[in-house]
């Protein structure tokens, strides 16, 4: 992730959200929180079982942090469109990272199927 | 195609992955062969915008390979590559071997199908697109 963006700043905007960018920016560790973010918002969309899927943007995933830090995630676009379609109830999201390894874990509930 | 074109792809692969630049064959798959993942394919795209000046989001290269073709019609209910979706596929990516593949392919499968050269077909189609 550092060397991506250090080599490409200005893809930022193409993967993370101004919420997303606000929520790194400053920190020591900027770089960590930010891949794992990005290991976050790949764990939502391979439990979706889609990957980036057609019309599906990567800021469409967003992880957001209440006042105590703690993340959940937040979805716009076509990947709300997708989740609302499906069924989803509930997602959860928790994140590790180090200065070598980012880790995000994601459940995701969905409604039982009809039948 | 020009030469120009596959020359830009093979740079930003081999730049974006750190590979040597004769392992970026025409018929490499970025994904299986390669080994790159959806954030190396970030960094491939975002260099060949700049390269190229054309923009091509993640979700371009599934629409490209999809052609538009809804989930629910691309896999079946099992999430295996329909009649329609294979029909596409062989399409966008030529070198495939569709009764090979027919009846077998799991659609999450697709893009480890997808070659140095089909990305090098698809930024050509959109090079030839901005410009018209």
């Amino acid at each position: 992730m550092r060397r991506l963006l250090s080599e490409t700043p200005d893809i930022i905007d193409t993967i993370f959200t101004a919420r997303e960018q606000a929520y790194c920016e400053g920190k020591r560790r900027r770089y960590e929180h930010l891949a794992a973010r990005f290991a976050a918002k790949e764990a939502v969309l391979k439990a979706f079982g889609t990957g980036i899927g057609q019309q599906m943007r990567w800021i469409d995933v967003e992880i957001v942090n209440d006042l105590r830090g703690r993340p959940s995630v937040e979805l716009a676009g076509e990947v709300a469109a997708w989740a609302t379609r499906h069924g989803l109830l509930e997602l959860d999201v928790s994140l590790s990272h180090t200065s070598t390894l980012a880790i995000a874990q994601v459940i995701a509930v969905w409604a039982a199927e009809a039948g | 195609m020009s030469a120009d074109i596959f020359g830009a792809v093979q740079t930003a692969v081999t730049d974006a992955l750190g590979v040597d630049e004769d392992e970026v064959t025409p018929e490499a798959t970025l994904l299986d062969d390669l080994g790159a993942e959806s954030i190396d394919l970030l960094d491939i795209l975002f260099r060949l915008e700049r390269k190229m000046g054309v923009k091509i989001q993640a979700a371009d290269l599934a629409a490209y390979v999809q052609g538009g073709i809804p989930d629910d019609e691309f896999g079946d209910a099992d999430g295996i590559i329909t009649e329609k979706g294979l029909a596409q596929l062989k399409k966008a990516l030529p070198q495939i071997d569709e009764g090979a593949l027919a009846g077998n392919l799991p659609a999450e499968k697709v893009m480890s199908l997808f070659t140095v050269q089909n990305l090098a077909d698809m930024v050509a189609a959109r090079v030839a697109n901005k410009d018209n």
